[in-house]
């Protein structure tokens, strides 16, 4: 079977290409510095931290965890399948990537539909402010997500013109930032206050 | 990479969330820091597995790591 090769070795193609991880690097900083700065003021706050953490629902956050990381594994598949030429493999381990990205979506509208229903919005108190901010960023960013793969889905569909393995390659890193993003907030929103 | 390979990554990264979850539950002393630790190492997985940074210039790991080394040290300190 035909694979398509590209070196990865050299510094300017990284795998996604050099401004996606540009782009994954500036998401990362930013992210980290409001996680930092969460942390920060759960110094001065460590009662109203812990209390609110207490209210938010871990096991929802652990199954978004599985869902993402699992989403992550099958759109890993749906580049190997495609750098193999093999379409049909592709479309199949991509649907499942977007599966996992609407199941994601799904738990975490039931979770907001029930923090807005108990009165925890985003001016509640600070931790809620820091959650709402982050985890609704973080969920644009799953949105913005499935668009591209919903993009290189019908594009693959299309014919195999029409999508070249580093578009393929960029969209996929896309969708890994999503997972490496989750894999900060989730411990530190969620778990240790 | 193989197939196995791929599922083996997978594995680890579900069996870390889950003890994420349980130390999360624990009365241990450093369970925050630990919590912080399972995420690095996650995120590591990811990374230089599904994405395939394994594979890319030195540069890039590099970056990543030094990224991953620094936040964590914040957040643990400020723990």
């Amino acid at each position: 079977m035909q694979t398509q090769k590209i070196n990865h070795k050299s510094l300017y193609y990284p795998p996604g290409g050099i401004l996606m991880w540009i782009v994954i690097f500036l998401e990362l900083i930013t992210f980290g510095m409001a996680l930092i700065a969460m942390v920060f003021y759960s110094k001065d706050e460590p009662v109203i931290f812990h209390n609110s953490r207490l209210l938010l629902n871990s096991t929802f956050g652990a199954i978004n965890t599985v869902f993402l990381i699992t989403s992550g594994f099958f759109m890993a598949k749906s580049v190997e399948s495609y750098k193999e030429n093999n379409t049909t493999k592709t479309s199949l381990y991509l649907k499942l990537t977007m599966l996992g990205g609407v199941l994601f979506l799904i738990l975490k509208s039931i979770e907001y539909y029930g923090k807005i229903g108990a009165g925890l919005t985003i001016g509640y108190n600070i931790f809620f402010s820091f959650y709402w901010m982050l985890t609704l960023f973080h969920v644009i960013h799953v949105i913005v997500g499935l668009v591209i793969l919903i993009s290189i889905f019908y594009g693959i569909k299309k014919g195999k013109n029409s999508t070249n393995i580093e578009d393929f390659e960029a969209g996929a890193a896309f969708w890994h930032m999503c997972d490496l993003i989750w894999l900060l907030l989730f411990p530190i929103i969620y778990l240790i206050f | 990479m193989k197939n196995s390979k791929f599922l083996g990554v997978w594995i680890a990264l579900i069996v870390l969330t889950v003890i994420s979850a349980l130390v999360s539950n624990s009365s241990l002393y450093y369970a925050s820091s630990i919590i912080i630790i399972l995420a690095v190492v996650k995120f590591i997985g990811i990374s230089f597995y599904f994405m395939e940074l394994k594979k890319a210039h030195i540069f890039w790991k590099a970056s990543v790591l030094f990224y991953l080394v620094l936040f964590s040290i914040i957040i643990i300190s400020f723990l």
